[in-house]
C-alpha cells in the first residue's frame, strides 16, 4: 500500500489546521483530547445494529489484486453477516481523509465514509483532528488472535494506535538483487554501500519524495546512525542535526558510484523496476514483497531475483482499518473490520494468488487448522516467508521525520 | 457597414472567451493572492513579496527557468523546422498533401502522456532503440543531461500541429499564386522564398508561439522523461504544491505565476510577429 503518497497530503494538512484552528483542538494524541469513542455495548448488539447497513470502505484503488480481494472475497463474507460492503476507490488515501475532515467541518453526522484503509501520516493527521473513532478495537472478537504487545500494531509510524484503528496487513521493506549478476550479495546496509562503490553504475534508488525512495532514505539513516536505537522515533531537531548530515554525506559520497553517476535518479519505484528489468542495475527495492513475488512469477522481473537478507533487519509497518468519528454506518464498519481480521480472511488474503498481504494475526493464537493452512501457502523462490523477512524488523520512524529527510536529500544530495 | 464586422466577430467570440476568462482569471487571481500572502492557508493575510524574493535567490527556480526555456525553445524550433518543411514539401503534390494531412491528423489527438510513454519505451537506455542497435553504451536520451527525449516528444507532437496549421494556410490560394509565379518565370527557389514562405509565415509564427507557450507550461512529458534535477517550472511547482510543508504552497503558486507571465510574454511577442508577417503575406497576394 502506498501509505504516504504525497498528493494532497498538503491539502489535508491545510484542512486539518483549519479545523483545529476553528475548534481549538488539542495536540495529536495528547491527554484529554476529545477523541470520540465507540459506545460500550456487547458484540451481539453491534451485530444486530449492523444488519442491513451498507458500509463504504474507502481505499487506495490502484492495487488491482486488492480490489479483487475486497470485491470477491471480503464483500460476500460481509453479506453473510447482513452487511453490504461497498468499495470506494480513491487515488490517494488522503482523499478519503479530506472528505471526512470536510464533512466534520460541515457538522455532518451521517458521514459517507465508514471505513478507511490507512496508516502513517494520514492516520496521524486524522488523530490530530480527532477524526477517528477510538477505543473500539477491543470490542472486536477477532482481536484475540492479535498479539497485544506487537510493537508494529500498537504504534503506527510513531503515533499510538489507542484502539482508533484495527490492524489489517503487515508490510516489510526489502531490497532485491539479481542472483545471476550478483554472486556475492552484501549482507548489511554498510556492506551494500561498499558493494555499490565496488560496482559503479549498478545501483540506484527512486528519488524521494517517492514512497519507496523515502523508505530507502530511512533505512540508510538507521545504517549510518548505527541502528534504529540511535534515532529517536519522534522527530527531534537536535537528533536530526546530528544524524542527517552523516546520512547525506554518505549518500553524496555514494552518488558517483550510482547509475548515471548519481546525476539523476529514477523518478519512482516503477522507473527503478524498469531499469532493473532492463538489466541497467542489479538491485531493486519495495515495501510490498508480495508484489515482487508476483512480478517474478509473471516474468516481469528476472527469475533469478532474490530478496537481499540484511543483518539488522529492515523497516516494517502495518496498515489498518479506521472508522471516522462521523461514520454513518458505524456498527457495520466495526463488523467488517472484525471480519477482515478473522483468521479465515487473513488466510484468504495472504494467498499470493488472492492478494499476498502479510497477516497481522499471531500464528500462535489462531486455530491449528488455519495455522497449518498458512504454512501450506505457496512460497516464492524469490521472497522468503514473512517470518524470515520480518526477523529483527526495524520500527518505522515517526511521520515527522519524513519531510525533513526528503528536503535534506534534495538540497544536499541531489542538488549538492 | 464595415463597423458591424469586428463587433459581430467579438460577439461571436464571447461564448468562448467568457468562460476562458472567468476560469483563468479566477485561478490566476487566487494564485497571485496566495503567492503574495493575501490569502494564506493558515493565519492572517499579510501582504508580502517574500515568497518571490526567496524564489529569486533559489537555485531551483533559476535552474528550472533555464531548463524550461531551453526545452521550449528547442522543441519549438524543431517542431517548426519539421512541420514547416513537411508542409512545404507535401504541397508540391496533391497526394503528398493528403498523406501528410492524414498523418498529422492522426498524431495530433494522441495525448502527450501516451506519446511520452511511447518515446520512453523507444529511447530509454534499455528501450527498443537500444536493443535494436545492440549498442553497448547507448546515449542517455531519457533523463539525460540534454533532455533529448523530452524535446523529441514535444517536437514530434507539435510538428504535426504546425504542419496542419501551415497546410491549411497554404490551401487558401497558394497553388494558384505559385503557378502564376511559375508562368512569370520564377524559379523554384524564388517561388519558395517569395510566395510559399511569406504565405506560410503567419501560420507558422502562430503555431510556434502556441507551441512555445504550451511546452513552457506542460508537466507530464518533462516529469516522465526528464531528470530529477533541475526541474522544469511546472514540475517544480507541482512538487512544491504537494509538499507536506504548507509554506511551500505559496512558493508553488509563485512559480506558477512566473510561468504564466513567461507564457503571456511569449504570446505578446507572437502577436507582434504575427502582425508583421501577416502584412507581408497580404502583400504577396
Amino acid at each position: 500500500m502506498r501509505t504516504r503518497r504525497p498528493t494532497l497530503s498538503a491539502a489535508v494538512l491545510g484542512t486539518v489546521l483549519a479545523v483545529s484552528a476553528c475548534s481549538g483542538a488539542p495536540e495529536p494524541g495528547s491527554e484529554g483530547a476529545a477523541a470520540p469513542s465507540a459506545p460500550d455495548r456487547s458484540w451481539d448488539e453491534v451485530l444486530a445494529e449492523a444488519d442491513g447497513q451498507t458500509v463504504d470502505l474507502w481505499m487506495y484503488g490502484g492495487d488491482q489484486q486488492g480490489n479483487t480481494y475486497v470485491d470477491d472475497v471480503l464483500a460476500p463474507a460481509a453479506a453473510e453477516l447482513g452487511v453490504t460492503l461497498r468499495r470506494v476507490p480513491v487515488a490517494d488515501t488522503a482523499d478519503a481523509l479530506n472528505r471526512v475532515l470536510s464533512e466534520l467541518q460541515a457538522g455532518e453526522d451521517d458521514g459517507s465514509v465508514d471505513l478507511v484503509w490507512v496508516n502513517g501520516e494520514n492516520f496521524a493527521t486524522g488523530r490530530q483532528a480527532d477524526a477517528w473513532l477510538c477505543d473500539w478495537t477491543a470490542q472486536l472478537p477477532a482481536m484475540e488472535f492479535v498479539d497485544p504487545e506487537d510493537p508494529l500494531l500498537t504504534s503506527d509510524f510513531g503515533t499510538p494506535v489507542d484502539g482508533c484503528e484495527a490492524p489489517w496487513h503487515k508490510a516489510q521493506f526489502v531490497l532485491a538483487y539479481d542472483s545471476a549478476d550478483v554472486t556475492d550479495p552484501p549482507a548489511s546496509m554498510t556492506e551494500l554501500f561498499d558493494w555499490i562503490e565496488a560496482n559503479p553504475g549498478r545501483f540506484t534508488y527512486p528519488a524521494p519524495p517517492d514512497f519507496t525512495g523515502s523508505a530507502f532514505l530511512r533505512q540508510a539513516l538507521y545504517a549510518v546512525a548505527g541502528g534504529p536505537d540511535e534515532v529517536p522515533a519522534e522527530f527531534d531537531q537536535a537528533a536530526f542535526d546530528e544524524v542527517a548530515p552523516q546520512l547525506f554525506e554518505r549518500l553524496s559520497g555514494l552518488a558517483p558510484s550510482l547509475w548515471r553517476a548519481g546525476e539523476t535518479y529514477p523518478r519512482d519505484l516503477a522507473a527503478l523496476e524498469e531499469l532493473y528489468a532492463g538489466d541497467q542495475v542489479d538491485m531493486t527495492m519495495t515495501y510490498g514483497p508480495a508484489t515482487l513475488a508476483q512480478q517474478v512469477a509473471s516474468g516481469a522481473l528476472p527469475e533469478s531475483t532474490r530478496v537481499l537478507p540484511l543483518d539488522g533487519g529492515t523497516l516494517g509497518n502495518a496498515s489498518f482499518l479506521a472508522v471516522p468519528a462521523n461514520a454513518g454506518d458505524q456498527a457495520g464498519a466495526l463488523v467488517v473490520a472484525d471480519l477482515a481480521l478473522s483468521p479465515e480472511q487473513q488466510l484468504a488474503k495472504a494467498d499470493p494468488a488472492a492478494w499476498g498481504q502479510y497477516p497481522v494475526v499471531d500464528l500462535d493464537r489462531v486455530p491449528a487448522d488455519v495455522r497449518s493452512a498458512f504454512e501450506a501457502l505457496p512460497s516464492s523462490p524469490a521472497v522468503p516467508p514473512f517470518a524470515e523477512l520480518s526477523r529483527d524488523a526495524d520500527p518505522e520512524l515517526g511521520a515527522g521525520w519524513v519531510a525533513p529527510l526528503e528536503d535534506g536529500w534534495r538540497t544536499d544530495v541531489l542538488g549538492g | 457597414m464595415p463597423a458591424r464586422g469586428p463587433r459581430r466577430a467579438l460577439l461571436l467570440l464571447l461564448p468562448a472567451a467568457l468562460p476562458t476568462a472567468a476560469v483563468l482569471g479566477a485561478a490566476l487571481t487566487v494564485a497571485v493572492l496566495q503567492s503574495t500572502g493575501l490569502m494564506p492557508v493558515v493565519g492572517e493575510p499579510d501582504p508580502t513579496t517574500a515568497t518571490y524574493r526567496a524564489l529569486a535567490g533559489d537555485r531551483a527556480l533559476l535552474d528550472g527557468l533555464r531548463v524550461s526555456l531551453g526545452v521550449a525553445a528547442a522543441s519549438t524550433a524543431l517542431a517548426l523546422a519539421v512541420g514547416l518543411g513537411m508542409a512545404l514539401l507535401a504541397r508540391t503534390t496533391r497526394l503528398g498533401g493528403r498523406l501528410l494531412r492524414a498523418a498529422a491528423a492522426a498524431t495530433v489527438p494522441v495525448p502527450h502522456l501516451v506519446g511520452a510513454a511511447a518515446v520512453g519505451l523507444l529511447l530509454a537506455d534499455s528501450g527498443l532503440a537500444a536493443r535494436a542497435l545492440g549498442a553497448e553504451s547507448f546515449p542517455p536520451l531519457v533523463a539525460g543531461p540534454l533532455w533529448v527525449a523530452v524535446v523529441a516528444e514535444y517536437a514530434w507532437k507539435e510538428s504535426a500541429f504546425v504542419a496542419l496549421v501551415v497546410l491549411a494556410a497554404l490551401a487558401a490560394g497558394e497553388r494558384e499564386l505559385d503557378e502564376t509565379a511559375a508562368t512569370l518565370g520564377a524559379g523554384p527557389w524564388q517561388r519558395l522564398r517569395r510566395v510559399a514562405l511569406p504565405m506560410a509565415a503567419p501560420a507558422a509564427v502562430a503555431a510556434g508561439g502556441v507551441t512555445f507557450a504550451y511546452v513552457l507550461g506542460s508537466y507530464d512529458v518533462a516529469w516522465l522523461l526528464g531528470r530529477s534535477y533541475p526541474e522544469p517550472l511546472p514540475v517544480l511547482a507541482y512538487r512544491l504544491w504537494t509538499d507536506v510543508d504548507l509554506a511551500r504552497r505559496e512558493q508553488a503558486l509563485a512559480v506558477a505565476v512566473v510561468t504564466t507571465a513567461l507564457a503571456l510574454a511569449c504570446l505578446l511577442v507572437t502577436a507582434a510577429l504575427l502582425a508583421r508577417t501577416a502584412r507581408t503575406a497580404r502583400a504577396v497576394r
